[in-house]
């Protein structure tokens, strides 16, 4: 196979090479990432290395039988902050049922070795935490959703489990628990929270998700691209542009479609109105649960604008149905965007006033600041991103450290806090919204003309009934910026239909930081601090 | 002391929201009409999520906000199910939740109805013949309406409410 290289790609094959013995096995490159093959001590050599060199642990996932191979294949994905391409290094555990952790390296391992536990029975020796996942008591043991041999379907389960899930125990004088949830007093999506408090504050909280668990990375295996499209949409509803971008990038590169210019100017701007009204949703509830709902109210009222905005431009509320490998399914027409411009402008006027409202009132601030604070050291090793992290002193944003689609020419405009509190979240997330005006503002002022659709694909959507077309077979991996984070796509093809589907959310990773951010808090800012974070169950749970 | 009149005099305190949409007020006029002939004079409403992709939350806590204000149609939105007349179910029903499902549909006092809100609660929708999901709500629990879409919009979820009173109103008069 032709390899083609650049000089990023070169660099990461000369830091590995200068830490493990022996030339690593080059296994394929394109512009942004590298994949290299190494034997197990190889692998032990390189991980404490990488971390060292302050690389992140920002994926892990497991495949069975890729490429030729038989048994499981590990895929290790590494980023350094501010370098584009991602090297993934590819470890082989064959038929082996255990192979070392990485944990206590890295700690975003932790989450990442139990979900690959639940979903292929492989064991990690030394982990952290050798808990189930997101298999919770009803599925029975050695029940492995993601291995070949399992078909999917309907399984035996149990509806009364008579085993519990161990919480961590915090015991001494005065201390005790609260448990939260599944089902929240709200109109929220399911997750427990364990706290143990002394009097009001807050000792230690530990978070069980994975009650919204739906089996969609299952559910991927066999389909067409273009009709896993809708399955991306689903991972979270209000990230649905983002993920379903990051599906199709990732189809796009595996199958060497150039997505046309119109495409992905369309598509930054729809990334960046669902940016606009998911962030309108953090600031609307960080004001709801300080009890303000004067500065709450206009925050609602202008996400539904863009909600009526969206509809108008694509017919759906939520973008989609628009996105698919290779391009839109239809164009946006330019009557319709022409009103985009003075749409924006009134917004603004609406939403300075709104945001001066809110620095005008001293028990807002006063609530906001120096309450659930993550600090900067938290950021790498839990590999949080997107404004958590830009909140706490990370300036790291996909859009400008590996940019894609239509961010190669507009990028927006960075916002960093140092503080790492709530306040701090809301001041980044109020930048954002300005930023991500601007930026749409001057992406439909050079909006090109032209096709929105690549003629040639490469896999079996379109052109399935062509009988000369085999499909593509290949695997390539996407980052986009979703408005809670970096969300990871990872397609592998087999003739043109997804063999694997790995899709990690910026939350999977930023939910791990609550726990942290809580502590030494008072429980009644638990809530603030939970939406000031805004997570998504449902991108996590899958 | 204040002159009374003077508060009816005075320019009203909220700002101005320049919205109204007609259909919308027909459809909250009809339902406030509706209520009293099943409940006493309002609805009180537990969203409970099984499952969903978290836009059908979107959409129903959307109700809320100033463009529709549902409360103001007699419409609510409690915490707990023991306060609940309707159990507004979204998502396809996972493993992981039916138990909390049934818990919280049998903290319900009597009478009771349950809605089953976009089409993963009708059906199943996407994730039918996922291992990890039982299917629609009506697996779990007596469904006595289906609302459906990907997310149904909040007008959508409100005209299904409508349809919902009517037919409890029917059978509370006929006795069934």
């Amino acid at each position: 196979m032709d390899i083609k290289m650049n000089k990023d790609t070169m660099e990461l094959l000369s830091i590995i090479s200068g830490i493990v013995e022996g030339e690593p096995e080059l296994l394929n490159a394109r512009e942004n990432e590298i994949y290299l093959r190494l034997s197990e001590t190889g692998f032990e050599d390189a991980t404490p290395a990488l971390a060292e060199r302050k690389f992140s642990l920002i994926g892990l996932f497991c495949a069975e039988a890729f490429e030729k191979k038989s048994g499981f294949t590990l895929f290790y994905v590494f980023k350094q902050a501010g370098r584009a391409p991602v090297l993934v290094l590819v470890r082989e555990a064959g038929k082996e049922k255990k192979v070392t952790s990485v944990a206590g390296t890295f700690p975003s391992a932790s989450w990442f070795e139990r979900e690959i536990r639940d979903g292929f029975g492989l064991e990690f020796a030394g982990a952290l935490d050798t808990r189930r996942l997101f298999l919770h008591e009803c599925y029975p043991e050695g029940f492995h959703p993601l291995q070949k041999a399992f078909k999917n379907g309907p399984i035996r389960w149990a509806e009364a489990p008579s085993t519990e899930y161990r919480f961590r125990q915090v015991k001494g004088e005065g201390v005790y628990q609260i448990p939260v949830g599944p089902v929240h007093a709200g109109i929220i999506e399911p997750g427990h929270f364990r706290f143990s408090v002394i009097g009001e504050p807050i000792f230690s909280l530990e978070i069980r998700l994975f009650y919204k668990h739906r089996g969609i990375e299952k559910l991927a295996e066999g389909k067409s691209p273009s009709k896993c499209v809708a399955l991306a949409e689903a991972v979270s509803g209000d990230e649905s542009m983002a993920n379903a971008t990051g599906f199709c990038m990732a189809v796009e590169q595996v199958c060497g479609i150039n997505v046309p210019e119109r495409a992905e100017s369309l598509r930054a701007i729809m990334l960046e109105l669902e940016r606009i009204y998911s962030l309108l949703g953090d600031l609307a509830g960080m004001a709801v649960d300080v009890g303000f709902a004067l500065v709450a109210s206009p925050f609602f009222i202008l996400r539904e604008e863009v909600f009526r905005q969206n509809e108008k431009l694509t017919g759906s509320r939520f973008l989609r149905g628009i996105n698919t490998p290779g391009g839109l399914k239809k164009d946006i027409p330019d009557s319709l965007l022409k009103g985009l411009p003075a749409f924006l402008k009134k917004f603004s006027r609406a939403f300075e006033s709104a945001f001066d409202r809110a620095m005008s009132s001293s028990s807002l601030i006063d609530r906001f600041a120096t309450t659930g604070i993550i600090k900067k050291e938290l950021v790498s090793p839990l590999n949080l991103t997107g404004p958590i992290a830009r909140a706490s002193g990370c300036p790291a944003d996909t859009r400008l450290d590996r940019p894609y689609g239509a961010y190669k020419e507009f990028a927006p405009e960075p916002s960093v806090r140092k503080r790492g509190d709530v306040f701090s979240r809301f001041e980044v997330k109020t930048n954002e919204i300005r930023a991500s005006v601007n930026l749409i503002l001057r992406l439909a002022e050079k909006l090109p003309q032209g096709p929105i659709f690549a003629e040639s694909t490469g896999y079996a959507g379109q052109n399935l009934r062509e009988a000369n077309n085999p499909g593509a077979t290949g695997y390539s991996l996407a980052l986009v910026e979703a408005p809670r984070g970096q969300n990871l796509h990872w397609v592998y093809l087999k003739n043109g239909l997804v063999d694997r589907y790995k899709v990690r959310t910026a939350s999977f990773c930023n939910w791990q930081a609550i726990e942290h951010a809580v502590l030494g808090n008072i429980v009644p800012d638990f809530p603030v601090i939970n939406k000031s974070l805004n997570l998504s169950y449902a991108g996590t749970d899958l | 002391m204040v002159n009374p009149l003077s508060l009816f005099l005075r320019k009203k305190v909220t700002e101005t929201f320049e919205f109204r949409d007609e259909e919308l007020e027909a459809l909250g006029t009809e339902i406030k009409k509706e209520i009293p002939k099943v409940f006493g004079h309002s609805l009180a409403i537990r969203e409970l999520d099984s499952g969903s992709d978290n836009s059908t939350e979107i959409e129903i806590s959307n109700l809320g906000n100033p463009h529709y204000d549902v409360e103001r149609f007699g419409i609510s939105f409690v915490a707990s199910p023991r306060h609940a007349d309707v159990l507004m179910v979204t998502g396809a029903v996972t493993l992981n939740m039916a138990g909390a499902v049934k818990k919280t549909y049998e903290a319900m006092p009597s009478p009771k109805f349950v809605v089953a809100v976009g089409d993963d609660a009708c059906d199943g929708g996407i994730y039918k013949g996922s291992y990890a999901v039982l299917g629609g709500v009506d697996k779990i629990l007596p469904v006595d309406m289906k609302i459906p879409g990907n997310p149904p919009s909040p007008k959508e979820i409100l005209k299904g409410l409508v349809v919902l009173m009517k037919q409890a109103s029917k059978e509370v008069k006929t006795g069934v």
